[in-house]
């Protein structure tokens, strides 16, 4: 690493130094270099292949095609590698990153170990929103909302609190009346999923994307959405339209925002302008890439890209929150692993 | 079904389906030997690579590469004692006391040759398996599942050695184990536990850099106050004929092999046990299939039993783990997980229709790793020679290279610093307790339990009430683990009274 | 005093502590949160305190107490051992030094340069040969291949 170093920072420091005429005669700042994609969780997740499958597609779209590697650095939920991108990460364009998207509640929470601030990152935009909705056994009689909070208990799985299929249910019962009993300390959604063919829980709730082949397959059935809509699900009823607590209302609201920017990339703060519009215009146009899309849809991987305005939108709506809003949030929404 | 199952083979011996599939066994030999490659994690790097492959050809070679990776992780077991996978470091313990006697050759062969059997009844249950598969799975819950987990903790008792000294210290190390597991976020509360403001730990403690530090870190102190070769000063028999003795030592103990094979499957197909304990029960059965004392105490110094069971337990469990996947698109590992990944992007959808629609696809899995296994053993028996000469080196050039591959082992666990902490801080403990004549096998036996059995008697309780200490398979399991528990203590009278009557 | 420094009672002693802080820590948290650490943490206090009570006073049976796992070689002098064992620790940690101050792929053909010149005291084509070989797999398969991240080390920081 120390050669590669020493090598990409004489070079950063030659375009910097020499600066705009050059770069304004044509040569790209990422001629023959390597940008290094860091991905807060281990190989083989949600967030680790959209990682890939942009760093297959973005060297046709940045000048100078780069050679694209991904770094994994998992722990903490992904702050470890946020806090990385923060404050260790140099902006010099050839590191960037993703991590959970909800690492904005993270920092609203004020969670220990958070050394990142969401808003100085050098945004460039979300690959998928995602939308999280709540379902329950086909089998099982309750179709509409009203069924349910007739019901004299439904078992929800999960994988216990800082993950959506827990804090989700938890919002819903507490504010909207529905009786969910939740179940905690599943490993994985997969085996909530297989918890529910087993008839020992009614239910799960989590990522859309995520729940969509056992959605298809007829085992589960969608009931409740959060504002985010997706097709298939659009005439779900919304959570928040379920309680007429203003407190409910709120907190329901700042949980779903994060939501809209799921699969977040930024760069360390502080990157040069001309560098950022590289990226973002590199990471719009492989969005729009026939051949990705074409691959995402193969492995049923949704792509909706968010332009870093939009993104940066959502995070300032949900860190705009006053502290004791903050404080009842962190009541229902932990930060896990 | 039978034609699919025959139809299965012939897909798997296409050209094109043959040369991948040879391609995933080639990375995956290496992937297993290396500890610093692990089996999960390449599989995930492989996954872009098989979008434009045909269903049977991604799976031939994901699958070529995975089924493999248990075999060749045993082999560096064996010789140098560090692990080369998560699910081979039972191997260590016996393996490579052999390998410090001088028999590294035998405990290759025998470690070769289990391992395919293993692998065999692994795809053979699979096989057989399919028409059951969906209730059998069903109807285990999380109660079943927390008594699996207690049984597995009361076999340590077992893995504890003989006399009540060695039982109290075989306890203190398995209690030792499940606090460890606790480390890390609790799923009930969302509280931290032991985690010392430190991130690393909010997801607990990984398995591999605790069992490199635990087990190859005493190893290489061991390597390092001999200061000879591994196989020492003893005079070295043909390493060839060795090897030989191996495949020889599977078929004396032919009964025990297929029953640590058949453990091996049950536990994969129970998802959410994980791959590090098939083989420490399969170990376990091992030390208790041991005549008497004598033949007890003889275990983790050398006894090839102790190769056999785990080495055919970690590669029948991953025939069973694949049966939940393919079932149910629930992985029974972790390997598994991402194998489920390269099921969405084929577009095919595990659950009922891998059973029906898809059912010579899903053979030509079986049979993937029947030949898969097949031919690693037959090309590595071709190498066996030549690597267990490798005892022969002299250790001073050695342990760079191990203690090498252990720090790089442990820090692709997360790529943080933290797993080099880890890992010297088990490192340290191992070695303690090796001074201490502590037995480590249940310390891991209740790392790797600690969380399942909390977890799901949580699930158990909240759910059920009570009322789920009447299901049956629930009481049979206790009644199992009272046997576990009451078994060796009555061998431990008995011996007793035998050595109270000898006359002095 | 004898029973009380070696490591048997050490490691006893270790294992009480261990369980008392678990204790500890256990009584600021919820119930459910709390239970499994204190049904695993009570017993492993009371029989560290018991096996250590048992180590200092001498109690060892030889015939038994023998763990189902392997016993350090026996056939060495006990006092080149020790120096041994210390040696050995200190070329653990050093490597884990090494590794903090010159960053991953830096240490590890460093390290085995140095181990094989100063403990091995092999010869200089050989140290060189198998330190290029360790550099070989570091550069071309952990870093350039699989590209782990590996953090730079203490030294290169300082020096920005």
């Amino acid at each position: 690493m120390k050669r590669w170093n020493a090598k990409l920072r004489i070079l950063s420091w030659a375009i910097f130094l020499i600066g705009m005429p050059v770069f304004v005669w044509g040569a790209s700042p990422y001629e023959g270099k390597t940008l290094t994609i860091v991905v807060g969780y281990k190989p083989g997740g949600g967030y680790d292949r959209y990682a890939r499958l942009y760093g297959k597609y973005l060297p046709k779209h940045i000048p100078g095609s780069p050679t694209i590697i991904i770094q994994n650095m998992p722990g903490a939920n992904s702050i470890i590698a946020a806090n990385h991108l923060y404050s260790v990460a140099k902006p010099d364009g050839l590191t960037i990153g993703t991590f959970n998207n909800a690492l904005t509640t993270g920092q609203l929470t004020k969670v220990e170990g958070v050394k990142y601030d969401l808003m100085k990152f050098s945004w460039i935009g979300s690959a998928a929103s995602d939308a999280v909705i709540l379902t329950v056994r086909s089998d099982l009689p309750y179709k509409t909302f009203d069924d349910m909070r007739k019901a004299k208990e439904i078992v929800i799985g999960t994988t216990g609190p800082g993950s959506s299929t827990h804090d989700f249910p938890s919002i819903l019962k507490e504010f909207t009346g529905v009786n969910l009993k939740l179940v905690p300390g599943y490993s994985s959604s997969a085996d909530v999923m297989l918890a529910i063919e087993r008839k020992e829980v009614d239910g799960r709730a989590g990522s859309y994307d995520s729940i969509k082949p056992f959605i298809d397959r007829g085992l589960v059935r969608p009931v409740i959405r959060n504002r985010i809509s997706a097709p298939g699900i659009e005439n779900l009823p919304v959570d928040e339209e379920l309680t007429k607590d203003p407190k409910g209302k709120a907190i329901m609201a700042v949980n779903a925002a994060p939501t809209r920017i799921y699969r977040p990339y930024v760069a360390p703060p502080g990157t040069p302008a001309d560098v950022m519009k590289i990226l973002r215009d590199a990471f719009a146009n492989a969005s729009k890439d026939k051949e990705l899309l074409a691959e995402a849809k193969k492995s049923k991987m949704t792509i909706d890209f968010a332009s870093a305005e939009e993104a940066l939108k959502v995070v300032r709506e949900v860190l705009n929150q006053p502290a004791e809003m903050a404080q009842e949030i962190g009541k229902y929404i932990k930060f896990g692993d | 079904m039978l034609d699919a199952f025959i139809q299965g083979l012939f897909v798997v011996f296409e050209w094109q389906t043959f040369l991948i599939m040879l391609l995933g066994i080639f990375l995956g030999f290496w992937v297993g030997l290396l500890p610093g490659l692990g089996g999960s994690t390449t599989l995930a790097l492989m996954l872009p690579f098989i979008y434009k492959m045909s269903p049977v050809e991604a799976f031939a070679f994901l699958l070529g590469m995975h089924s493999v990776v248990s075999t060749t992780g045993d082999i560096t077991s064996v010789l140098f004692g560090v692990p080369g996978e998560g699910t081979t470091a039972a191997t260590i313990l016996d393996g490579h006391a052999m390998a410090k006697k001088g028999e590294a050759g035998r405990a290759l062969g025998a470690a070769l040759m289990s391992s395919l059997i293993g692998a065999l009844v692994g795809a053979f249950a699979l096989a057989l398996a399919i028409p059951v598969v969906r209730p059998l799975v069903l109807s285990f819950g999380a109660p079943e599942l927390f008594m699996l987990a207690v049984v597995g903790i009361a076999f340590i008792s077992s893995l504890s050695g003989q006399g009540g000294r060695a039982l109290l210290r075989g306890f203190l190390a398995g209690l030792l184990g499940l606090l460890f597991s606790l480390v890390g976020q609790d799923p009930q509360a969302g509280v931290q536990r032991f985690t010392f403001s430190q991130l690393y730990l909010w997801g607990g403690l990984d398995l591999v850099p605790v069992l490199v530090g635990l087990f190859a870190v005493p190893e290489i102190v061991d390597l390092a106050i001999r200061g000879t070769s591994i196989a020492g000063e003893l005079p070295q028999g043909n390493l060839g004929r060795g090897a030989w003795e191996g495949v020889k030592d599977t078929f004396r103990h032919f009964w025990l092999t297929i029953r640590c094979s058949l453990i091996g499957t049950f536990i994969g197909i129970m998802p959410g046990l994980g791959g590090g304990v098939a083989q420490w029960i399969a170990y376990g059965h091992a030390v208790q299939s041991a005549q008497d004392a004598n033949e007890r105490s003889g275990f983790g110094k050398g006894d090839v039993r102790g190769v056999l069971g785990p080495g055919a337990a970690n590669n029948s469990k991953e025939g069973g783990a694949l049966i939940p996947t393919i079932a149910f698109g629930v992985p029974g590992s972790s390997a598994m997980a991402i194998l489920l990944g390269a099921f969405f992007m084929q577009g095919l959808m595990p659950g009922p229709d891998m059973l029906d629609k898809h059912l010579t696809l899903t053979f030509s899995m079986v049979w993937t790793m029947v030949i898969a296994n097949t031919v690693t053993v037959v090309l590595s028996f071709f190498l066996l020679n030549q690597l267990a000469k490798l005892t022969m080196v002299p250790g001073s050039i050695l342990i760079p290279f191990i203690l090498f591959l252990a720090f790089i082992g442990s820090y692709t666990s997360n790529n943080h610093l933290g797993d080099l902490v880890v890992f010297l801080f088990f490192g340290f403990l191992g070695y303690l307790m090796i001074r201490s004549s502590w037995p480590r096998a249940p310390l891991v036996l209740g790392f790797v339990l600690g969380r399942i059995a909390e977890n799901n008697f949580y699930i158990s309780t909240i759910r059920y009430g009570p009322s789920w200490l009447l299901r049956p398979v629930v009481i049979i399991l206790i009644v199992l683990t009272l046997l576990v528990i009451v078994y060796p203590l009555l061998r431990f009278r008995k011996g007793r009274q035998a050595a109270e009557e000898e006359p002095t | 005093m004898k029973g009380f420094l070696n490591s048997r009672s050490f490691l006893a002693l270790a294992g009480g502590m261990i369980a008392g802080y678990a204790l500890y820590a256990s009584l600021h948290w919820p119930f459910k949160t709390a239970l499994f650490p204190r049904v695993v943490g009570i017993p492993l206090l009371a029989l560290s305190l018991f096996e250590l009570v048992l180590c200092m006073a001498g109690v060892e049976p030889e015939r038994e107490g023998h763990a189902v796992d392997f016993e350090l070689a026996k056939d060495i002098a006990p006092g080149l051992a020790r120096r041994r064992t210390v040696a050995i620790f200190s070329w653990i940690f050093g490597f884990f030094v090494l590794i903090l101050l010159c960053g991953f792929p830096l240490a590890v053909p460093l390290f085995v340069f140095l181990y094989l010149r100063l403990a091995g005291k092999h010869g200089w084509v050989l140290t060189l040969l198998l330190t290029l070989l360790s550099w070989f797999t570091m550069e071309g398969l952990f870093n350039r291949l699989l590209h782990l991240p590996f953090p730079d080390g203490w030294i290169f920081s300082l020096w920005g």
